[in-house]
């Protein structure tokens, strides 16, 4: 076997913008280098740097604020990210990408960094789902956030980011996909991305490493922290501090090289609080805090599109760690109903080696036959839209003995339902492109050799808990937004409903899932709710 | 000190993440106290624990032995990728990792989970895939979890060594060389 290289086998050349701006003097700190017991102060003080924190600290900045931004994972940069899981797992995730629900069956990609999110996820950039605004309203009494309300914002961050259809050909693992489809007569489209002037390396997922995605990190941030505002990390928000209807501070804990505290501890104060910590975390810290919430609603409904995989064996190469990790969707089957049996959205799934080794599940020889084709292995996934059904509520988020947040999300019959279509419909497509062979990710599954053969096997698959993998990179919800308060926490204008100086502008305020990959409606909503809060303040009334 | 209750033994039966399970009614056998034996290199692994780990290993990643071009060298370096996952998890879903391998130490505990009643120390291949197979069908969904959150921790450690990549015939990432910091001209200066 001759040698194979990666197709592009050198990085070089690339700056580094982050450290950069710090050697010109950014207000940037680590928290272990804190004085304990400090107290600081800020106009505003952002919890989070991901999608929602990094766009309002640049929209609040520029208004003239002056922001300080709290982050609890490190800062990593671009000479960083060496583009091995290994260190990008540790570094860049929560819980070294292995934070889970609370019977281990769902596996929760989510960062934990500066810039969030967004530095280590697929670039997949939708507008929210016109369907999904106007479930919202009619469910939630969420105001002024219809498709027509929403498009000028979805339009702003688009701009901002550079959201376009990625223009290269598909590589294999998504060209799966688009080929599969079109022989099927599904509904496939090219996905829009935040990068600019991408190599189409394929390592999104491990922090880009030529500053081609348009993630927080080499964006917003820098633009806040130009704008004279501040950034602490390392440092995690423990609890708010509260007198009467207002918050009055933030305490917060150092993490050191480990991630776990260092001793040292300060308290922030400032007149206004935003929260941008996402659907797990952020309410696991109003929780610990104990804030006011008399329908009992904080850290109900937090939804994960859990999703369904699917593996392919093909005659060729279709090596699914290189090339744009997402590129091609289907939404043939998402829209088909909005409540009743759930809808999905169909993509590829990047592989490098340790994820694939969670993602085939199962251990001993068959599982190490199945890396060692590897190469020639393509992965569909399926979103399942949750949240849009009584009989799906998604997540209780509770808090441990030592205040880190458990997932209590039960994988019941109706998600387990939609698995199987969703199953039977990614073997149809990737029988259709040429599949020698498909799997889908469960213990008991075999290789099926054709698609009646998998039809049949898939629906007899037995439904247990941890025999099927279940996966999730969209973390939504949590602290629902809308006027009725006997299901919502903030109001349409992202303000907590019981405190006066709280707001919440980040996917965890989402009502529902989205129904596509959900950062561009984190931007949207974050950069219209940022704009009024910056306007209400320059008027007094807030 | 790591010292344990009778109720965190009991909460490891709702382990968040990460944890590895066990039955509450195993764990509410033993008021026992977790006594780490230190291991120089490790910083969260103890003895009973490497013990535990490396008996399942081969059985996981293959079927009796490492894979790969490690070598003699193979088994401290899943151990070390192992407890470097673990040192940086949240205190509390290393806790329950803690207990859940904790436990495995105990014969009378062992005995509960059905495990080999032997230590795991002279435990053969045999053995960890009984183990293993018992675990992964087990009516218990406790069980079930243990076996999944351990199947993925070691092929995501073992997979994801460089060393490992030719076993999944991944021509491993572009070289990366970072470019050095100009630390006397501002970067943005509009």
């Amino acid at each position: 076997m001759t040698e194979r290289t990666p197709p592009i086998p050198v990085i070089a050349g690339i700056k580094d913008p982050v450290l950069e701006g710090i050697a010109s003097g950014w207000d940037v700190t680590d928290a272990v280098d804190m004085t304990d017991g400090t107290l600081l102060q800020a106009d505003v003080v952002i919890i989070g740097t991901g999608a929602g924190g990094g766009t309002s600290a640049e929209i609040l900045a520029a208004s003239g604020l002056r922001v300080l931004m709290l982050e609890e994972g490190p800062l990593k940069t671009t000479n960083d990210f060496d583009m091995q899981e290994i260190s990008a797992y540790r570094d860049l995730y929560q819980e070294n990408a292995g934070r889970m629900s609370k019977d281990g069956a769902i596996s929760i990609l989510q960062g934990r960094c500066v810039g969030g999110t967004t530095v280590i996820n697929w670039t997949s950039s939708f507008r929210t789902p016109e369907q999904t605004l106007n479930y919202w309203r009619e469910h939630f009494g969420v105001k002024s956030a219809s498709p027509a309300e929403m498009a000028p914002w979805f339009e702003t961050m688009e701009q901002r980011l550079n959201i376009t259809d990625w223009v290269i050909p598909p590589n294999e693992n998504n060209a799966v996909l688009s080929r599969g489809s079109e022989k099927l007569g599904y509904h496939w489209k090219v996905i829009p991305r935040n990068v600019a002037g991408c190599w189409n390396t394929g390592y999104c997922g491990t922090g880009c490493p030529t500053n081609a995605k348009q993630s927080m990190l080499v964006t917003t941030i820098p633009a806040a922290l130009n704008q004279n505002s501040g950034l602490i990390y390392n440092a995690r928000a423990e609890r708010l501090i509260f007198d009467g209807s207002k918050v009055i501070g933030v305490e917060v804990t150092a993490l050191n090289g480990d991630y776990q505290p260092s001793g040292t501890n300060f308290t922030v104060t400032a007149p206004r609080f935003v929260m941008a910590c996402g659907g797990i975390n952020g309410p696991a810290l109003l929780k610990r805090s104990k804030a006011p919430d008399p329908h009992k609603r904080v850290g109900k409904r937090t939804f994960l599109h859990p999703v369904a995989f699917s593996f392919a064996e093909f005659e060729q190469y279709v090596d699914p760690f290189y090339g744009a990790p997402q590129s091609i969707y289907s939404d043939h089957f998402q829209w088909l109903n909005i409540s009743g049996p759930a809808g999905y959205k169909l993509e590829a799934t990047p592989l490098h080696p340790g994820l694939a080794g969670v993602l085939f599940l199962g251990h001993g020889k068959s599982h190490f036959d199945n890396m060692n084709r590897l190469t020639n292995t393509n992965l569909l996934l399926a979103l399942i839209r949750d949240g849009f059904d009584d009989h799906s509520q998604g997540a209780d988020i509770d808090i441990a003995s030592d205040g880190s947040p458990i997932v209590d999300y039960p994988v019941n019959k109706y998600i387990w339902e939609a698995f199987q279509r969703a199953m039977i419909t990614m073997a149809e497509v990737q029988f259709a492109a040429g599949a020698q062979k498909v799997r889908p990710a469960h213990l008991d599954a075999p290789w099926y050799d054709s698609i009646d053969e998998a039809r049949t096997g898939i629906m007899n698959l037995e439904f247990r808990s941890n025999a099927f993998a279940v996966g999730s990179a969209h973390v939504m919800g949590g602290l629902a937004m809308g006027e009725d308060k006997s299901q919502c926490v903030v109001d349409s204008n992202g303000k907590y409903h019981y405190l006066d100086n709280l707001y919440v502008f980040d996917g965890s305020v989402f009502p529902t899932s989205i129904g596509a990959n959900p950062q561009l409606s984190v931007y949207g909503f974050a950069c219209k709710l940022a704009n009024q809060l910056a306007v209400n303040i320059s008027q007094g009334i807030a | 000190m790591l010292t344990t209750s009778r109720r965190d033994f009991i909460r490891l039966g709702t382990a968040g993440t990460a944890a590895l399970g066990l039955s509450t009614g195993v764990a509410s056998l033993s008021g026992c106290t977790r006594q780490p034996m230190r291991v120089a290199g490790f910083q969260v692994l103890s003895q009973n624990d490497l013990d535990f780990l490396s008996a399942l290993a081969p059985a996981i990643l293959s079927e009796s032995a490492y894979p790969g071009p490690l070598g003699e060298g193979a088994r401290e370096r899943l151990l070390r990728g192992l407890d470097q996952v673990m040192v940086t998890l949240q205190h509390y879903s290393r806790r329950q990792m803690q207990l859940a391998f904790t436990l495995m130490g105990y014969p009378v505990t062992r005995l509960f989970a059905d495990a080999p009643l032997k230590s795991w120390a002279e435990a053969t291949d045999v053995d960890a895939e009984q183990f293993l197979s018992g675990w992964k069908d087990s009516a218990l969904p406790i069980k079930r979890m243990g076996y999944a959150g351990l199947c993925k921790l070691f092929a995501m450690v073992w997979y994801a060594q460089p060393e490992n990549f030719a076993l999944s015939g991944y021509p491993g990432p572009p070289k990366k060389i970072p470019y050095p910091v100009n630390r006397t001209r501002p970067a943005h200066t509009d």
